[in-house]
This record gives C-alpha cells, sequence and structure tokens, in this order.
C-alpha cells in the first residue's frame, strides 16, 4: 500500500509538531497546517488521503473549513478534534461529511486507527 | 408513492434490461458500502453502550469528559446508522430521524443542566451562618455557623469567603477557561500526565490576580474581624467546598489549609487554599468519587487562629464499627494538625454515651512532637523532649466536656459526627470542624485475629484504621514521585499515614503505615474507598520492604507473607465510590434515553421507529431492517449475478446467500450455489462447526413436537424465503470473502452472528447475539447462561439480559476466530431446544459436559 499522506490542520503548533512527528513514525506523510485557510489552499494543491481537522481555531474554524471544502469540491475524507465532546458539533461535522471525531488530546493508537479506517471507507467508497 | 418505491420500480425496470446490469452492480456496491459503514456504526454504538452500563454500576471513577464523550460517540453512531439506513431504503423509514432528534434533544438537556444560582455575597461573617447557607458558604463553614448561632458552642471569631467569591475570581480573566483547557487531559487516567498538570494548574492559580472588588470585600471583612479580636489578629484559612462533607464522601485532607496567616499574605492564602481545588489529590479524588469540577465551588474559611494547647479529634461513635457507640477521643499537644495529618502518635480516651459521659478508658501514648503557631506567621513543629511526651494532653474533665459536646452535635445532626476541636489558652473548648462520620463496618463475624501460621507473620500490632483484609505486591512509597510508579492492586507501605497518599487509594489493595492512627484523612479515606489500612506499625518500611507478595489483615492486625487465601474469602465489598453523585447520576439520566432495550420482537406491531425509545431500540430496528433491505435488493431486483442463491450441499438447504462482493469462488449462475464454491471463511468456519457433530435430535419433551428443528428445517424444501410464518426457518447468510452476516431464525427464537476475519488483526471481531425459545423465562434464562459461560471460556467477553446474550471478541488472529465460529456453529445446532429441558439440573450438567468435550475438540482440531 502506498504511503498515505494526511494533512493535519491545528492552530496548536506544539500539538501539530508532536503529532506530525508520531505520524511520521508510524510510516504515514504529513504535512502541517496552522488555519483552516491554509488547510483550503493546500488542498487546491495537491491530493491528501486524509485531513485531521481541529474544530476550534481562530478565523476559519473547522466547520466552516468543512463547509468551504464542500462548496470548493474539496472532498477528503476527514477526522474531526474536539476539546469538549459536544454531540451538537460532532454531529454537524458528520453530517457534513466527516468520517469520524477524536477527543483532544488523543492518543496515537486511536489517531492511526481512525486515519486506517478512513482510508479503508475511501477505497470502499464507490467511484 | 414514497420515492423509495419510485426509485425501486426504476431499478427493477432498470435491472431487466441487461444493459443496465453494470448501473445496478454500482448501485449494489454503493448499498453494501452503506451497508458495512452501518454496521460499523452499529458495532461501535452498541459497545459504547456496554461501556456506559458498566460505567453506571458506580465501581469505576470517571468524570463529565466520559459521559459527554460517551454520550456523544452514541449519538453520532446511530445518527450514522439512521443516514445508513435511508441510503438503502430512501424515504421508508424517515420516523427514525424524528425519533432520533427528540432522544437527542433530552440528552443534550440532561448534559447541559446548569447549576442553580447563588447569594451573590462574596464574604458573609460566622455571625450570620447557618446551614441553609452550606451553598453559599460551603457546609463546613456553615456547620461552624450553626453550632456558634444556633447551639451556643465555642467556634472561632471568623468569616466565609463565599463560592460566589470563588466564582468571582476563577471568572476574572478567563481563568477558569484556561484551566479547563488545560483539565481536558485529566480523565486520562494516566498519573505522571496529571502530575505535571496539577502543578501547573495551581502554579496559574496562585499567580493569577484576585479581582478589585473581591479584594476591597475580603479586606473589609479582616478589618471587622481586628475590631473583634485586636490588630494584626492571625488566621486560619480552611477550604469550606461544596460537596466536601456530602454524605459518604469525606474529602477529607484534599484541600490545603493555611494557618497562623497575617493580614499581608492573606490573599495570597486564600489562593492557595483555591489552588488546592486543582491538587493531585482532589483531582484524583473527584475523578474517583464522580463529582464534576464544576461541582466542586470553593468556599473558604477565614477564621481566627486559636492558639491550642491541645488539639485532636472526637468522633461520636466507632469510626470503623458503627455498632461501637462508645465516644472516640484522639488528642495530643498543640495544634489538633499533628492528629489529622496522622503524623504522630496521639492518646486515646473513650467515653460512654451516659450524660455526663464517663470517661472508660484512656490509652497513654508517647507523643513526641507537636505543633504551634510562630509569633510572626506559619506554624511549627516542635520536638517533645520533656516530662510532657508521657502525660495525657487533656484531663479527665476536658474529655468529659468535649465527649459532651460530641452527643450534643450528633442530637442535633441527627447522625455520627467527626469533630475537630482545639483548647484554647483559657481552657475552654473550642470547634474548627464537624462533619457527618463515614463508617464503615466490619464483616460480621469476622475473627479479629485467626489463628495463622506464626512463621509467615511479618509484622503485627497497630491500629485498624480501615478494616478487611487484602494481598498484593509491597510497594515502599517514600517521596512524591513515587507515586507515579505506583502499580494498580499493590499494598502500599508508607512510614507517616499522610494525606497526599490518598492519591494512590484508588489503586492500593492494602495500606500500611508506620505512624498514624485512625483519626487521620488517610484512614479517613480509606474507609471511604473500602481499602483497608493498618496504621501505627513501628517498623513497617523495613520489615516488608522487598517483601514481594504480602496479605495485610487490617481487621485482624497483622501482615503475612504471601497469600493468605483464608483471610481474603469473605472480602468487604468496595462500595459503590460514584453512588450518589452528580456525575454518575447525569449518567443514569442520560443512560435511560440511551441503554434499556424495548423492541425484541421483530414480529410484533410494536417493532417500529415510533416504538423507539432509546438509542438501544433505534440500533436494534436499523439493524433487523438493514438486514431484509439488503436481502431485499438482491430480491427485487432479480440481480442476475449476485442474489441469493440457496445453498446446495446434497440437497437444497434452507439457507440462503447474498454474495455481498468476492463470496464466491466464482461465478454462480442459477439458483443454487455449493458448498465449494463459498469463499467466505467464516461462512465456512460456522459450516465446519455446524456439521462436526452429529446431532442426536431433540431432547425428548414431552408432546411439543410440533416445533421445528433446524436440521429438518433446513432439508425442508416447502419452507421458502419469504414465508413469514411465526415458526418458519430462516437462515439469512450475507458474505464477502472475510465478511459474513448470519441471521438465523428458528421458530421462537434468533441468533445472529457477524463477523469479519483476515489477515488484518486490529480489524477482526466477532459478534454474536443470542434471544428467546419456547420455554418459560426461567429456563430460557438458564438456556442463555448455560451458553453464555461457554463462550466466557472460550474468551469471549459476553453480556447478558435477560434472555438476550450478546458475545464479542475482537482484535484476535484469523485463525483463532475461526475456531471460535466453528464453536459457535457447533452450539447453534447443539442447544436448540435445550431450554426445553433446563429444568432438570442433572440433565444440563451432562450436557455441559458433552459441549465442552466436544468444543474442546474442535479447537484442538487441524485448521481450515
Amino acid at each position: 500500500m502506498p504511503q498515505a499522506h494526511v494533512l493535519l490542520v491545528d492552530d496548536e503548533t506544539v500539538f501539530t509538531r508532536n503529532i506530525s512527528k508520531l505520524l511520521a513514525h508510524r510510516g504515514y506523510r504529513v504535512t502541517a497546517v496552522n488555519s483552516g485557510d491554509a488547510a483550503l489552499r493546500a488542498l487546491e494543491e495537491q491530493r491528501f488521503d486524509v485531513l485531521v481537522l481541529d474544530l476550534k481555531m481562530p478565523g476559519l474554524d473547522g466547520i466552516a473549513t468543512l463547509r468551504e471544502m464542500l462548496k470548493l469540491g474539496l472532498f477528503v475524507e476527514t477526522i474531526i478534534l474536539t476539546g469538549h465532546g459536544s454531540i451538537d458539533t460532532a454531529l454537524e461535522a458528520v453530517k457534513l461529511g466527516a468520517h469520524d471525531y477524536l477527543t483532544k488530546p488523543c492518543e496515537i493508537d486511536e489517531l492511526v486507527a481512525k486515519i486506517e479506517s478512513a482510508r479503508e471507507k475511501a477505497r470502499g467508497r464507490p467511484s | 408513492m414514497p420515492i423509495g418505491g419510485i426509485l425501486k420500480r426504476l431499478l427493477r425496470r432498470r435491472a431487466s434490461a441487461p444493459d443496465d446490469a453494470e448501473a445496478l452492480r454500482l448501485e449494489f456496491k454503493e448499498r453494501y458500502h452503506h451497508f458495512k459503514l452501518l454496521l460499523g456504526a452499529n458495532r461501535k454504538a452498541l459497545e459504547i453502550m456496554s461501556e456506559i452500563e458498566e460505567a453506571l454500576h458506580g465501581h469505576r471513577p470517571f468524570g463529565m469528559t466520559f459521559v459527554r464523550a460517551a454520550c456523544t460517540s452514541v449519538c453520532v453512531n446511530v445518527f450514522s446508522m439512521i443516514r445508513g439506513m435511508e441510503r438503502l431504503a430512501p424515504g421508508k423509514y424517515t420516523a427514525l430521524f424524528s425519533r432520533y432528534d427528540a432522544i437527542q434533544k433530552d440528552i443534550e438537556e440532561i448534559l447541559a443542566r446548569p447549576a442553580p444560582p447563588r447569594d451573590p455575597r462574596l464574604t458573609i461573617p460566622i455571625g450570620a451562618l447557618g446551614r441553609e447557607l452550606a451553598d453559599a458558604a460551603g457546609p463546613k463553614m456553615a456547620n461552624l455557623g450553626e453550632i456558634r448561632n444556633r447551639l451556643g458552642f465555642r467556634v472561632p471569631p471568623g468569616f466565609a469567603i463565599t463560592t460566589a467569591a470563588a466564582a468571582r475570581f476563577f471568572a476574572y480573566r478567563e481563568l477558569q477557561t484556561e484551566i479547563d483547557r488545560r483539565l481536558q487531559a485529566a480523565e486520562i487516567p494516566r498519573f505522571d500526565a496529571l502530575y505535571a498538570l496539577s502543578a501547573e494548574i495551581q502554579q496559574l492559580i496562585i499567580r493569577a490576580p484576585i479581582p478589585p472588588d473581591l479584594e476591597t470585600a475580603i479586606r473589609e471583612a479582616y478589618a471587622e474581624l481586628e475590631a473583634e479580636c485586636g490588630p494584626g489578629v492571625k488566621v486560619a484559612l480552611r477550604s469550606s467546598a461544596l460537596g466536601e462533607d456530602a454524605d459518604g464522601s469525606s474529602f477529607a485532607g484534599q484541600y490545603r489549609s493555611e494557618l497562623n496567616v497575617g493580614r499581608e499574605t492573606l490573599l495570597t492564602a486564600y489562593r492557595e487554599v483555591l489552588a488546592s481545588k486543582y491538587g493531585l489529590p482532589a483531582i484524583t479524588y473527584r475523578l474517583q468519587r464522580g463529582f464534576r469540577d464544576e461541582d466542586i465551588a470553593m468556599g473558604v474559611g477565614c477564621l481566627a487562629m486559636v492558639s491550642a494547647v491541645a488539639g485532636g479529634v472526637v468522633y461520636s461513635c466507632s469510626p470503623v464499627d458503627p455498632r461501637d457507640r462508645r465516644l472516640f477521643i484522639h488528642a495530643a499537644w498543640g495544634l489538633p494538625k499533628a492528629v489529622v495529618d496522622g503524623s504522630t502518635a496521639s492518646d486515646l480516651f473513650v467515653l460512654s454515651r451516659d450524660d455526663p459521659p464517663e470517661l472508660l478508658a484512656a490509652e497513654v501514648r508517647e507523643k513526641d512532637r507537636r505543633y504551634l503557631c510562630y509569633p510572626e506567621e506559619g506554624v511549627c513543629r516542635m520536638e517533645l523532649s520533656g516530662p510532657e511526651r508521657l502525660q495525657p494532653s487533656l484531663t479527665r474533665e476536658q474529655a468529659v466536656e468535649i465527649g459532651r459536646i460530641a452527643l450534643a452535635l450528633e442530637r442535633h445532626y441527627g447522625c455520627a459526627q467527626d469533630i475537630e476541636w482545639a483548647l484554647d489558652e483559657g481552657g475552654d473548648i473550642v470547634i474548627l470542624q464537624c462533619r457527618p462520620l463515614s463508617a464503615r463496618a466490619a464483616a460480621a463475624g469476622a475473627d479479629p485475629s485467626p489463628a495463622h501460621e506464626e512463621q509467615s507473620v511479618l509484622c503485627r500490632g497497630g491500629i485498624t484504621a480501615s478494616p478487611g483484609a487484602a494481598a498484593g505486591p509491597v510497594f515502599v512509597a517514600e517521596r512524591t514521585a513515587d507515586m507515579l510508579s505506583f502499580p494498580q492492586g499493590a499494598v502500599l507501605v508508607v512510614e507517616q499515614a499522610l494525606p497526599r497518599w490518598a492519591s494512590l487509594l484508588g489503586r492500593a489493595a492494602a495500606v500500611v503505615a508506620a505512624e498514624g492512627g485512625f483519626a487521620g484523612h488517610l484512614a479517613s479515606v480509606a474507609r471511604e474507598f473500602g481499602v483497608p489500612a493498618l496504621f501505627g506499625l513501628p517498623g513497617a518500611v523495613e520489615h516488608l520492604r522487598g517483601a514481594g507478595e504480602v496479605t495485610v489483615d487490617a481487621t485482624g492486625r497483622a501482615v503475612y507473607a504471601g497469600r493468605r487465601q483464608a483471610l481474603l474469602e469473605a472480602p468487604l465489598p468496595r462500595p459503590p465510590l460514584m453512588q450518589g453523585s452528580p456525575v454518575l447520576r447525569i449518567l443514569e439520566e442520560a443512560g435511560r434515553r440511551i441503554v434499556p432495550l424495548h423492541l425484541l420482537d421483530p414480529e410484533a406491531l410494536e417493532f417500529a421507529p415510533e416504538h423507539c425509545r432509546t438509542l438501544h431500540d433505534i440500533t436494534r430496528f436499523i439493524h433487523e431492517k438493514s438486514v431484509l433491505e439488503m436481502f431485499r435488493f438482491g430480491q427485487d431486483h432479480h440481480f442476475p449475478e449476485r442474489s441469493s442463491k440457496q445453498l446446495f450441499h446434497r440437497v437444497p438447504m434452507q439457507w440462503w446467500i447474498l454474495n455481498l462482493d468476492d463470496g464466491f469462488t466464482e461465478e454462480v449462475t442459477g439458483p443454487y450455489v455449493r458448498l465449494e464454491q463459498i469463499a467466505c471463511a467464516p461462512m465456512l468456519a460456522f459450516w465446519r462447526g455446524f456439521t462436526a457433530v452429529p446431532w442426536e435430535g431433540p431432547p425428548a419433551v414431552d408432546g411439543r413436537g410440533m416445533l421445528s428443528v433446524l436440521f429438518q428445517a433446513t432439508t425442508d424444501r416447502s419452507l421458502n424465503l419469504g414465508v413469514r410464518s411465526r415458526y418458519a426457518e430462516r437462515n439469512y447468510f450475507m458474505i464477502s470473502r472475510s465478511f459474513c452476516c448470519l441471521n438465523q431464525r428458528l421458530g421462537f427464537h434468533f441468533a445472529t452472528l457477524e463477523a469479519m476475519v483476515s489477515e488484518r488483526t486490529a480489524e477482526n471481531y466477532l459478534s454474536f447475539q443470542f434471544k428467546g425459545g419456547a420455554a418459560d423465562f426461567e429456563r430460557r434464562l438458564a438456556r442463555v447462561h448455560l451458553v453464555g459461560e461457554i463462550l466466557e471460556e472460550l474468551g469471549f467477553q459476553v453480556e447478558i439480559r435477560e434472555d438476550h446474550l450478546v458475545a464479542r471478541l475482537e482484535g484476535q488472529p484469523r485463525e483463532h476466530l475461526l475456531k471460535r465460529i466453528e464453536a459457535l456453529g457447533y452450539l447453534a445446532l447443539h442447544t436448540r431446544q435445550m431450554d426445553m429441558v433446563m429444568a432438570n439440573p442433572a440433565r444440563v450438567e451432562s450436557y455441559r459436559r458433552k459441549y465442552r468435550q466436544d468444543i474442546a475438540r474442535l479447537i484442538a482440531g487441524p485448521e481450515a
């Protein structure tokens, strides 16, 4: 299986740095950006297998980013990161097409499992 | 006509045209994709429901983060199922959306329930306090006010800095928001993370500014106290947190008290006490007992310092045996700190409940230190070397006076009390704290010191600080950092019974301390947690270090080498720690909208979206219908390559198979598929188990031969798919190479098996459900338990609710799972109608033996 390319979006740079490192150890190629706008630009420029998106960011937040992605036709399987588990936001994200969500701080094993299940879903998705 | 119907018609028309076969295949692939996602969401939702059920027992600590995360996850997965169902059968089950919305709204409301409004005052003088102000001043200060103003006993002058004041402090410059952000990690029960986090948050609080209006209020209240007690009066700042003295929870010693504080350091000391809400003991205690962070509002008492000649604690009955109604006074020289810290030996005075009480016994111990106030600020510990070491710290009259007060307080509050007192320089008794005593009974009839082989005794003596016996490996903790490596289930051995060790009681099997008595904080917490504790055992650390596994018999006051099974036989049940806590109550309420299952019988009229009362009902309904919809697709569309086929093995069987993907080894034409054309590993495993041992036929029962029997039914051609007879036999398999979903219905019961078995071990799972039967409920139940027992022996996680069994197994290697599926195939055949004989224990036993033997042979047999 080819190396998966993950786009990691979070304004907390400590978090993105740690997670990038851990994901790289697990064999992923990781691109990290720190805002919703930067995420949209990255998605326009290249293809990613999975997007890991924080909900709470200044400027374009996670939900707004998902909405923009839909509008621009930039669909990619997405895992949402939330601080507090909130049914409403989690559901909204899922309704907008997010594959799954995770509560921060997350265990790396759990994140990897969700990334893999998102890839599996992408593969199974009828084209 | 609903949209779904139109679509179906279109599809049917399209299906009949051979050119559209490809479109139909795509449509099928799409549906299969949603079906798989739906099953995944179903599995996840059920998993979390069982987690919630386990949490509801209240034995395992959890906080609001768990409650929110679990509820969110169940909701999201159930919603995904509904959406999947909508894709499978558009427009057919839309009622599910409104049922779901209503349930979700209820749950959200329960989770977001706001706290009641507070009394807005920032400080309240003690002369104005009473029990009714417990929410404003915190229970500790409210009680002191009550004791002073209603009962007329002496308490120190002072005032309460209210919970509203603390709320004001934490809201100022968004301090609480910052704390919450950092606390997100706190429910990950990783001790090292908590440890660092606790220090970080406390620093944040200590450095935070005090809002100007709050500062003014505190300064004014202090000025009034100066007017009463003299300029520069020294005060003690004590926590008076909400929930602190709630019934059954003590928070004993979890928060800081600052003693002998002067005017200049008053505000710093106030912040120190507030910060202790996030001290390690307090955070772990909240987690273990189920208090939300926001449930604990920190009131703080500011009380004139009593320069105590002697001090201690009095219990209005025995804290280890509530049947012992005598009064127990623990006393030491100087401030009562020495007694409540458990840091020194104390005198014990035992009194009767007469009026006035009679001194029944006095045990005077050697007291090697005392705490006293520095002239400027703070307290110091002084080693005692003079004759007072061996002198009683109270006179008979003083002890009797303390006893009299204890009885009066018990009468007033209507339950046994735990009271902290001080003897001031004028010889008066001053009450510093009063709270309900949580007593734990020793096991009824337990022999306090059973005769055990003397050679295995490592230590003997000491004081039963918390009754019971437990075994585990010795772990000597000396420094705070040792807490990080404390293993679950170890025996904690320490020099002094200090409150800081309380953080470990959630994980400790037992506690042994060389110094300390049962009046200390650590002892209170040990009793509350039901952890056996033996204190005051000199040399314990030296004797036990490196001893490996030991048995601590706190009731019998001895420590033995190794496990002493006889002592452990009747352990005291650990109290359900979370019982009565706000977090558990919230989960119980939310759980009522999630967990109970009402839709049991798919044939019943009530098996409909409108009757779904819980999220579990919705999952059950969707699971059932999604299977039917998948089959119906094959039926409705007469899809030439992939519609369901009837299994042909020597004769046509009543096993109907829908190939979802790559479940056949080759293209199968015609109505039948042969066994050797099946590529599905889990289905073949089920078949192997099913046919491994011939069935001896139904157990001989009285005249109920009308019941259909699987093997006859499976070869009965007259039964057909779609005949919806109550007695119809239906075995539906949906398969791909690595996936199998079996719905089996026979007569009065149903079984479902879902299995994903491939080389990718992490994704492998097996889920088996079983319900119903023809016999009365008792016998059905007995059968379900027999099956459950066998499955548990095979390593399944088994849950039984009424006569409904759910067994799961996951993350196991392929061959391991295939063998378990064989066992299920075997059981599916052989437990048939077993419910009819379950009332006969001898027959049941002989079946149990046979099942075990047969399954053991299957498991040991050759691999596929």
